[in-house]
């Protein structure tokens, strides 16, 4: 093995074969904070990442050149049936590169849920307060406040007052922010305190090593235990150019829910109680947009640091499952949002600067599926249940009626055709029976929930301890674990839940 | 399974196998005659296109990124932006699957999406004002799978138009602040 370092997959030649204790298989969120845990305990580890290595002056705020950067199937990855794009982090950091840093715990119903249905041990609040704190302090968390607020996040707050509905700000892993509004396509400032900034430099300093441009395709066992893994060198292009052999007693899946599930399916791991890639969760979300009279610049300042959770509930079964949170996109992603073409279109896009955008997430209950596609590109089927159409309906409907309260002089809901109302009167008066995937754009950016954690292994994939139910050394640590959706941002879920169950993966890499 | 989600299941197959099939037949009308009369602009080097498909979705970017202010000659068209050219080269670089895909929404479009809104003629040879009424059709078509397809489209074109900085002026925005210009992008 290589020295502690980040290496770049592209530059090497010839095949990669390494001999080490630890492997973890993504480095967003979780496998960054696993690898960081088990270098720091003198344990030889290594990640593997499919996307490219980039630093702060790669990240050039143009939608066109980040989208194939920093994005799976260069932003163009759907469920199967295309009806809710899945836009997901490829590249050094993985998704917590492009998120807008919104931290929130997991909250204290959903935890109990998980101990008291769906048997997840050892994760009440009391016992993964360490890890939160931990996680919280290490990426600089805090509020942020009105002072920090744009135009796009005061609509919201404004609405939520007028009407009198729940709301409040959120905290941000953010340090040095310059208020670009560019998240979502990388911090040309390392302000973000992600992975990429915070956590692998720690893990590689402490002597792990990071690969980017590695493909993982297989990862090898004998039935009952892992021994490693087997993958390829990506050049620029993304095109194999070498392979790749690891050996390790432990491998640590942090690839997604998605990328985690497609690659546990592909390599035959055992999956004697069919549970496997099955419960996926993805919050998938409809936008809203209102005009104003009155200029918002959406696209200037921190994205999203106001949250309306009147009509959320984390009660299972509640038929208050919606979560609404700015939602404004840069001129490509506006476009494709906005209902119509040609001429009328390019008049909605003049009133640009005047829009507000709000978008509703359903706290999902729908349970989909991940696959392992032929063409090694995972397959995502997800078919909304009347109940979250339901909820689907009622966030627009609510979204609608914040703009109007914040004072939009016409809100629009990019159906087709589109719907607009210029009143809460029409608002009220609308049959919104027609909202329905393909109806109206999806988006969904958290998946979650497909290689499960539970004591059970017939309702299960991996034990509470993140370790797999049936395989030896094969881990989970990543978004994947979550046995329902969490109704709020994920990543601070994530990264606890790594920091949780690292103490496992150690005990287990040292054999 | 219950009887009601046996129904669902059924109708949905059957829709998914229909729509199969006129992607299919469009691909195979497409097969037959996509190599005639298409024509690329000289020294025009294509990445994966086949000319009849850079011809038809050149056709359909004009359309989608229309000017609402025809008479205004400030603002880029598709072809001043070389919409079609860069959605090659982006098309290129997506999965297989993906570009297979939009090949045969491209034979549609340019086949059968005509007939099914009354012309008997390819896509290509409409007039603008025709063309409008085909994309408005498969637009708000009742089968979610065209649907789907034009919004793919949709936004690949709108990728290749909104990327320059030429059309930001035209909505108001001021684009990245990393590189601007002193005087703004323009």
């Amino acid at each position: 093995m290589t020295g502690a370092s980040f290496q770049r997959g592209r530059d090497l030649r010839g095949d990669l074969s390494l001999d080490v204790d630890a492997i973890v298989v993504g480095t967003g969120a979780g496998g960054s904070v696993a690898l960081r845990e088990l270098a720091r305990v003198g344990l030889q580890a290594v990640a593997f990442e499919e996307g490219a290595l980039s630093r702060s002056g790669d990240f050039d705020q143009r939608e066109d050149h980040m989208l194939p950067r920093l994005f799976q199937e260069m932003g163009g990855r759907t469920t199967e049936d295309f009806a809710i794009r899945v836009l997901q982090g490829r590249g050094v950091g993985g998704s917590t590169v492009h998120n807008t840093n919104l931290c929130k715990r997991t909250p204290e119903p959903i935890l109990d849920l998980w101990a008291r249905k769906y048997g997840v041990a050892g994760a009440s609040v009391a016992e993964m307060a360490a890890a939160f704190e931990t996680i919280e302090r290490d990426l600089s968390v805090s509020p942020m406040g009105a002072d920090v607020r744009n135009a796009n996040n005061e609509v919201l707050r404004a609405g939520c007052e007028a009407l009198g509905w729940r709301g409040g700000p959120l905290a941000h892993n953010r340090v040095g922010c310059q208020k670009s509004g560019f998240c979502e396509l990388g911090c040309s400032y390392d302000a973000k305190q992600n992975a990429l900034k915070v956590l692998l430099p720690q893990a590689v300093a402490a002597g792990a090593s990071v690969y980017s441009d590695v493909l993982v395709t297989r990862i090898v066992h004998d039935g009952a235990r892992v021994t490693g893994v087997r993958g390829v060198l990506l050049d620029a292009y993304g095109v194999p150019q070498g392979a790749v052999e690891a050996r390790a007693r432990v491998v640590v899946l942090a690839a997604s829910a998605v990328g985690s599930a497609a690659l546990a399916r592909a390599s035959d791991v055992p999956d004697p109680s069919a549970q496997l890639g099955r419960g996926l969760r993805l919050h998938p979300g409809a936008a809203v947009a209102g005009r104003f009279d009155r200029t918002i610049a959406g696209w200037r300042g921190i994205p999203q640091s106001y949250e309306c959770t009147e009509h959320l509930s984390y009660e299972e079964g509640s038929d208050r499952r919606v979560w609404i949170v700015p939602a404004f996109a840069h001129p490509i992603g506006a476009a494709a949002s906005l209902p119509g073409f040609g001429a009328s279109h390019m008049a909605a896009m003049r009133a640009y600067p005047n829009l507000a955008v709000l978008t509703a997430m359903v706290h999902d209950e729908t349970s989909g599926e991940v696959l392992a596609g032929d063409d090694g590109r995972p397959v995502l089927r997800y078919a909304m249940t009347d109940a979250d159409r339901t909820q689907l309906a009622r966030g627009i409907a609510a979204c609608a009626r914040l703009l109007l309260a914040a004072g939009a002089r016409e809100v629009t809901i990019p159906a087709i055709p589109p719907v607009r109302v210029t009143s809460t009167r029409e608002l009220d008066a609308l049959d919104l029976s027609f909202v329905r995937p393909h109806s109206v754009p999806l988006t969904a950016v958290h998946p979650m929930g497909t290689l499960r954690m539970g004591e059970d292994p017939a309702r299960s994939v991996v034990r509470s301890t993140g370790e797999h139910h049936h395989l030896r050394g094969l881990f989970v640590s990543d978004g994947s674990l979550f046995p329902t959706s969490l109704g709020g941002p994920p990543q601070i879920s994530i990264y606890a839940f790594a920091l949780h169950l690292a103490p496992h993966v150690i005990e287990r890499a040292r054999g | 399974m219950t009887r009601e989600a046996g129904r669902r299941f059924s109708r949905r197959r059957l829709i998914k196998a229909a729509v199969a099939g006129a992607l299919l037949l469009g691909a195979g009308a497409a097969a037959v005659v996509r190599t005639r009369g298409y024509a690329v602009p000289a020294g025009r080097t294509l990445a994966w296109m086949s000319p009849w498909q850079y011809v038809v979705f050149q056709h359909a970017a004009r359309r989608i990124a229309a000017s609402d202010r025809p008479e205004d000659s400030s603002i880029p068209s598709a072809d001043d932006l070389d919409v079609a050219g860069f959605a090659d080269g982006w098309i290129a670089r997506m999965p297989a699957a993906v570009r297979r895909d939009l090949g045969r929404f491209l034979a549609y479009l340019e086949h059968l999406a005509p007939v099914g809104s009354g012309y008997a003629s390819r896509f290509t040879r409409l007039s603008p004002a025709d063309q409008d009424r085909v994309l408005a059709g498969v637009e708000a078509s009742s089968n979610d799978q065209l649907r789907a397809g034009f919004e793919g489209l949709k936004s690949l074109v709108f990728m290749g138009y909104y990327r320059d900085a030429r059309t930001w002026r035209v909505i108001g925005y001021d684009g990245p602040m990393r590189g601007r210009p002193e005087g703004g992008w323009r």
